[in-house]
């Protein structure tokens, strides 16, 4: 028989026992998300921290969205599109599927395609031109959606389930217009579930051509070069093997290199090469790189000039590790030339190219704000796990980036955690003014996809000139999965739409 | 109580040899990978298929090392706190500060590489302190205080279970 003093003793730790399990159920159920809306993050989106005021520059209606805030009422991210009455001109139809990836030169494997490829139909638009694109999803479970990666298009067609739109069931169409106001390198790719549908290859190319041709940017032959693994095969535009472009002695050859990947990819070459655009905007009198190698981050492109040799011996340009893209000589000769082992050293695009004025002035931001990444555990939505979080808070409690259409925001990021993370930010541009205190001495760095290494801090700024409520995450998806995302906030500016709802909107 | 502790003892133990053959796996796939003529860039270690067939070693070591030790070691400090043993909730803590300095440095490896020769070093002491912890609820009564406190633990455990 237990004494009394035992019986007590058990009942204290099984009472004990009950309470901090209870506590524990109550702490790990309150993680738990639910149907919520990017409205409430960030406890309200106000508690941001660094305001420094705003400018009067508020209605001044440089945005290209003809839904601008009129000052006093609220504007839906649904009605923030682009001119409803100009007839398009170019239009597209791009149909989503789940299904077989047929990759030439590897094995076919499960995943999703556009018009029955992936990666999908590259869209070429001419600047100026109004792009009107049906998506179709034929049977993409998860529901699907379309966002245009470094396109600054108007909000309502940013593509973001949960956020700008519904994800588009199966059987559902969305039609997305936009003006293709940058000529340029871009992409666009599915925001529903996208850690499994970009990886999976719901993604294809865009390129806007230039309204008139640049000097500098000036090439016989343009070719573009997107990256993306298959089941573990790295391939480029799709096959798993090398790309060979014709190119008579002395030409030069446009390479568009496109990394839909989740990790950054590497473009090097024995030939010298010349940087021509980063994320669509073009770089100022660049220089030429030699014995150096270009790393493109996740989701980032990057425009390379190759002059085809005047021997007419082939020019290999590797693109990521295992692909390349041969310029010139006879056409699948043999194996094209030999491998050229990686340059360990980076080029620097801080001070590549010759500075030219920037078209806004960053020295007296009207809004300046803290990006910092780090990691601790923690539980999101009832998972546990070691998370990202941003200026030490987790999600969904992370802070929200306000703006008022007009400010010039500058950007302090900075990466206090052991892995590089490639950040997007939707809807603009950003110009890199520093890196870990050192001022751009080159042509401006104008980026959508930065990557900031362990230990980096940027300062970045741009100017609100596109109202909406713009994601600005990781572009290692599954680190937006794991919290690395917040949004860029217009004042004025409300969604309808939830995610984890009805329509089943999972945006990461 | 005292088997409980002496069993997620040993368990710990055992993961880390768990952990130490899944990593082994998981490189012997990609060097295996790398030998058959593939390229492993970021973009295949981030797709997660850079181990080929030991990925799962990448996968085992990640659950195991992430989650279910430090869980394991936590579980071993609590049941600590019921088991009257010398130094039983010391060499648990003890397990626990390792266990917690070994996920730290896991995680760290990336940015700072070095960390891998504590890491590995570290892996081995966990294995040690699990090993004195089992240890130390199994040694057979000896004094007349141990058995007293054998007594009572027998006891106790009657009622709790």
């Amino acid at each position: 028989m237990p004494s009394r003093r035992d019986l007590l003793r058990c009942a204290v730790v099984g009472v004990a026992v009950a309470t901090a399990v209870g506590a524990g159920a109550v702490a790990w159920s309150s993680t738990l998300l639910g149907e919520y809306s990017v409205m409430d993050m960030g406890g309200g989106h106000g508690t941001a921290n660094g305001h420094t005021g705003h400018g009067s520059s508020a209605g001044s209606g440089a945005a290209a969205a003809s839904g601008a805030v009129d000052g006093s009422d609220t504007v839906s991210v649904a009605d923030l599109v682009a001119d409803p009455d100009r007839a398009p001109d170019v239009r597209v139809e791009l149909v989503a599927r789940q299904g077989t990836i047929d990759v030439p030169g590897g094995r076919p494997v499960e995943g999703y395609t556009v018009n029955g490829t992936s990666p999908g139909p590259e869209i070429r638009a001419r600047q100026g031109d109004l792009v009107e694109v049906t998506f179709v999803n034929e049977s993409v479970a998860d529901g699907a959606t379309l966002h245009w990666h470094g396109i600054d298009v108007p909000n309502a067609a940013d593509g973001v389930a949960g956020v700008t739109q519904d994800a588009v069931p199966v059987g559902g169409r969305f039609t997305s217009r936009f003006v293709a106001t940058e000529a340029g390198t871009y992409w666009y790719h599915s925001h529903q579930v996208s850690h499994e549908q970009v990886v999976g290859g719901l993604l294809g190319a865009v390129v806007i051509d230039p309204a008139e041709q640049s000097a500098t940017a000036d090439a016989a032959t343009d070719v573009t070069a997107l990256l993306h693994v298959y089941g573990g095969q790295q391939t480029l535009n799709g096959a798993a093997e090398d790309e060979f472009v014709a190119a008579a002695p002395g030409t030069t050859v446009r390479v568009r290199v496109l990394n839909t990947d989740q990790g950054t990819a590497s473009v090097w070459s024995d030939a010298p090469f010349r940087v021509v655009a980063t994320d669509g905007h073009e770089v100022h009198e660049p220089g030429e790189v030699a014995g150096q190698r270009l790393l493109i981050p996740a989701g980032g492109r990057v425009d390379v000039l190759v002059r085809a040799r005047d021997d007419g011996e082939p020019v290999r340009v590797h693109t990521g590790g295992a692909r390349s893209v041969v310029v010139g000589g006879s056409l699948r000769q043999a194996q094209g030339p030999d491998d050229v082992p990686q340059p360990s050293e980076s080029l620097d695009l801080l001070a590549y190219g010759a500075p030219e004025p920037l078209e806004f002035d960053p020295s007296q931001p009207d809004r300046e704000y803290e990006y910092v990444i780090a990691r601790r555990f923690g539980i999101i939505d009832g998972r546990p796990g070691n998370f990202w979080t941003i200026n030490g808070r987790m999600f969904p409690d992370v802070p929200m980036f306000d703006v008022r259409e007009g400010d010039v925001v500058l950007m302090h990021l900075r990466n206090d955690s052991s892995e590089v993370h490639p950040m997007h930010l939707h809807g603009h541009h950003v110009v890199v003014l520093s890196r870990d205190g050192v001022a751009a001495s080159g042509s401006p760095w104008i980026v959508d996809s930065l990557d900031v290494h362990p230990g980096e801090a940027y300062d970045i700024a741009f100017v609100a000139d596109n109202p909406g409520i713009w994601s600005d995450h990781c572009h290692t998806l599954a680190h937006a999965v794991d919290g690395l995302i917040t949004h860029l906030m217009y004042e004025g500016v409300t969604t309808p739409y939830t995610i984890h709802g009805d329509a089943g909107n999972s945006p990461e | 109580m005292r088997k409980v502790y002496s069993a997620l003892a040993w368990i710990i133990a055992g993961g880390v040899v768990v952990q130490a053959a899944a990593i082994a796996f998981a490189f012997g796939g990609v060097i295996n990978r790398v030998s058959n003529g593939d390229v492993v860039d970021k973009a295949l270690l981030e797709s997660r298929t850079a181990g080929g067939v030991g990925e799962s070693g990448f996968w085992i070591h990640g659950i195991v090392g992430g989650m279910v030790l430090p869980l394991l070691a936590l579980a071993l400090l609590v049941v600590s706190f019921f088991v009257r043993a010398r130094g039983a909730k010391l060499w648990a803590a003890i397990t626990l500060a390792l266990v917690a300095l070994q996920v730290t440095l896991g995680f760290s490896i990336i940015d700072v590489p070095f960390l891998g020769l504590i890491h590995g070093a570290n892996a081995l002491a966990i294995v040690g302190a699990a090993v004195v912890a089992a240890f130390r609820v199994r040694r057979a009564p000896g004094s007349g205080v141990g058995t007293t406190e054998t007594a009572e633990e027998a006891t106790s455990d009657a009622v709790s279970a």
